[in-house]
């Protein structure tokens, strides 16, 4: 479960010089993620989801607010909210010159799993996965899918309660998308917390049981989806979207779901 | 920690150009290139009396006792064609590497007791011409002594009369300033190929790994930054030591074909003496494998930090030539300068210098303490949030 409350981070702005302006990436985001659910945190480009997930991850400190993975204080217990935390960032990042199981193997080890039972545990990955038939070769040259697989895989390979992802479907074509839809799908009905980030309305329609819609740096509307569709009043997510960020869709559609396609 | 270690050991094994420069460049071929000109440098300078060559000698039925002289000392005369035009042009388009013309009226100069002409045809440019030129002047300078000497007897004159000075020269180095030369070269190859042997392991598993965006994961897992950091340093570590094994190893292997004589008696290439070096330039190992981490993690992208390698290797190489004009003791200033002390202690050892062991107890502790602020400095780097970006 995360629980997020009033986060806000700020960089100095490229090649800018010191004292310079800083650019407020993320204002106030606050938000809950449940278990056995999966919640989508929908924004533009720009938005501030990437932002918010590396906080989450505790690669980024925030600088207002504070946030809690499973009761771990994203802050002060930064290992232990990162041992209930599976995180699969924008890029895969999968070693090329190691193959699909011993890059999962590594992470496995490295989360402390002993030498049997991080064994074992790729082995149940690579079944769950499907990703036998391609285990034992080295990840340069795998396809989009693939990758997105054994990075998936290595997120998971701890057993975290709580999984982020992302932009996960970035890049997949529709067999490989439908694939990871139901492995997510899997992990919820398990009672995992599954969050993830994604600028693509029909993913977050069909995947999502919670939607956090950010803009800007601030969370615009956070609730189920059937109560988001109801609150705005709107068919459908891509209306209600433009209309959480308090455009008017029959103006303002067009610019805004350009942006969010 | 270990892990990572071992990981990142195992990745680069597969990597193609970490392999070669940690396992070929610095260890086999830098001292090959780098011995191998040296060697083939100083043959052709010195001189082997006992070698037994040919001499083209133009009019040589004009010299008997000459050619018998030279004959004895293991030069063998053959008959070259006796005009200058021909002789001038066998020797400078490398036919023959010197002639030696005897003049028509030697035998007669000499029976008069006037100087006897001997000229010697030499391409000056040419290595292997002016070799030979000064092997021929060497033994013709004993030959003329000889005779200078039974003319004067023949005569009734002490020949020492004619020796005002009795110039002694004693080079109690016995190595001369070659032999300086060679014991630099041990620390010299043994700390570039150490830099050059983890280099690539150290830029691939921070700027590589950034590269390839698979730092971001790595950082959010439950493992503290530095045991990361030194997970990475423990496989650099391996490679630099590696290399500089490898290379003790060709060093010593190299110099057992090294002309013992070039060497002087008191420069040792043998066992002990590169055991002893190496031992000496351990405490070099995690220092180089620290500031490898340190530029790394530094650099934004491998090409970044490639541009550094540039830089880095004047590092190693500054105290090689600083040494050549500096005559630096050992003194409790220079001592604890990591690469500094280890060049100085080195070549000591190597010219057969005893090596105080307070000396190598500085050399050791001020390297220990560069390594573990290093190694400080590359936690902090990974601790900050901008080694993501």
């Amino acid at each position: 479960m995360i629980v997020a409350h009033a986060l806000g981070k700020s960089f100095a702005a490229a090649g800018g010089t010191r004292g310079a302006a800083r650019v407020q990436a993320v204002v106030d985001v606050g938000f809950e993620a449940v278990d056995g659910e999966i919640t989508g945190l929908l924004g533009a480009n720009g938005a501030g989801k990437s932002t918010t997930l590396r906080m989450l991850a505790t690669l980024l400190r925030p600088d207002t607010g504070q946030a809690c993975i499973d009761g771990h204080d994203i802050v002060t217990d930064v290992l232990g909210a990162r041992r209930q935390l599976g995180y699969m960032p924008h890029e895969a990042g999968i070693y090329p010159r190691l193959s699909a199981r011993e890059n999962v193997h590594y992470y496995a080890r490295l989360s402390g799993l002993n030498g049997q039972d991080a064994v074992r545990r790729t082995g149940e990955l690579v079944e769950q996965l499907g990703m036998a038939g391609f285990a034992d070769r080295r990840t340069a040259g795998f396809s989009q899918g693939q990758k997105t697989k054994v990075a998936l895989a290595r997120a998971l390979v701890h057993a975290p309660r709580t999984l982020m992802l992302d932009e996960p479907t970035n890049g997949l074509d529709v067999m490989a998308t439908r694939g990871l839809r139901e492995v997510l799908h899997s992990l919820a009905a398990r009672g995992h917390c599954v969050l993830f980030s994604s600028h693509v309305m029909q993913e977050v329609a069909v995947l999502c049981d919670r939607v956090a819609i950010i803009a800007d740096g601030r969370i615009a509307m956070d609730d189920t989806l059937p109560r988001l569709l109801a609150r705005t009043g709107q068919p459908s997510l891509e209306d209600a979207f433009v209309v959480a960020l308090g455009h008017d869709v029959s103006t303002g559609a067009a610019g805004a779901a350009g942006a969010c396609t | 920690m270990v892990i990572i270690a071992f990981k990142e050991i195992v990745d680069n094994l597969r990597d193609r150009q970490t392999v070669f420069y940690a396992l070929l460049f610095g260890p086999v071929l830098l001292p090959l290139l780098l011995g191998g000109s040296l060697a083939v440098s100083f043959k052709q300078l010195s001189i082997d009396f006992d070698e037994v060559t040919e001499l083209a000698v133009a009019g040589i039925e004009r010299a008997p006792s000459l050619m018998t002289f030279l004959a004895g000392r293991n030069v063998d005369a053959v008959p070259a064609p006796n005009d200058t035009d021909t002789i001038e042009a066998a020797v400078r388009d490398g036919d023959v590497p010197i002639v030696l013309q005897i003049d028509a009226d030697y035998e007669r100069a000499l029976r008069e007791g006037r100087p006897a002409g001997l000229t010697i045809h030499l391409d000056e440019a040419d290595k292997a011409s002016a070799k030979a030129a000064r092997r021929v002047e060497a033994l013709l300078g004993v030959w003329e002594r000889t005779n200078d000497q039974l003319r004067l007897q023949h005569r009734g004159l002490d020949p020492t009369v004619f020796d005002s000075l009795d110039i002694v020269t004693n080079d109690v180095s016995s190595d001369g300033a070659s032999g300086q030369l060679l014991a630099s070269i041990l620390p010299f190859l043994l700390i570039v190929s150490m830099v050059m042997g983890g280099f690539y392991l150290a830029v691939d598993t921070t700027a590589g790994e950034r590269e390839r965006h698979s730092l971001e994961p790595l950082l959010g897992l439950p493992v503290a930054r530095h045991h990361i950091v030194l997970g990475k340093f423990g496989a650099t570590l391996a490679f630099v030591a590696l290399s500089g094994l490898l290379c003790a190893f060709s060093v010593w292997a190299l110099f057992r074909f090294f002309p013992a004589d070039l060497l002087g008696t008191r420069l040792r290439f043998d066992a002990p003496t590169v055991s002893a070096a190496l031992l000496l330039a351990g405490p070099l190992m995690p220092f180089i494998a620290a500031v490898l981490i340190v530029i790394s993690a530094s650099t934004r992208s491998t090409k970044q930090a490639q541009t550094y390698l540039g830089l880095l290797m004047v590092v190693p190489m500054a105290p090689f030539f600083v040494l050549q004009f500096l005559d630096l003791e050992p003194s409790p200033w220079t001592m604890p300068w990591p690469m500094l002390s280890q060049y100085v202690l080195l070549e000591r050892s190597v010219l057969g210098l005893p090596v105080p062991a307070w000396h190598a107890a500085l050399s050791v502790g001020g390297t220990a303490l560069a390594a573990a602020l290093l190694l400080w400095l590359a936690c902090t780097f990974y601790r900050r949030e901008r080694i993501l970006s």
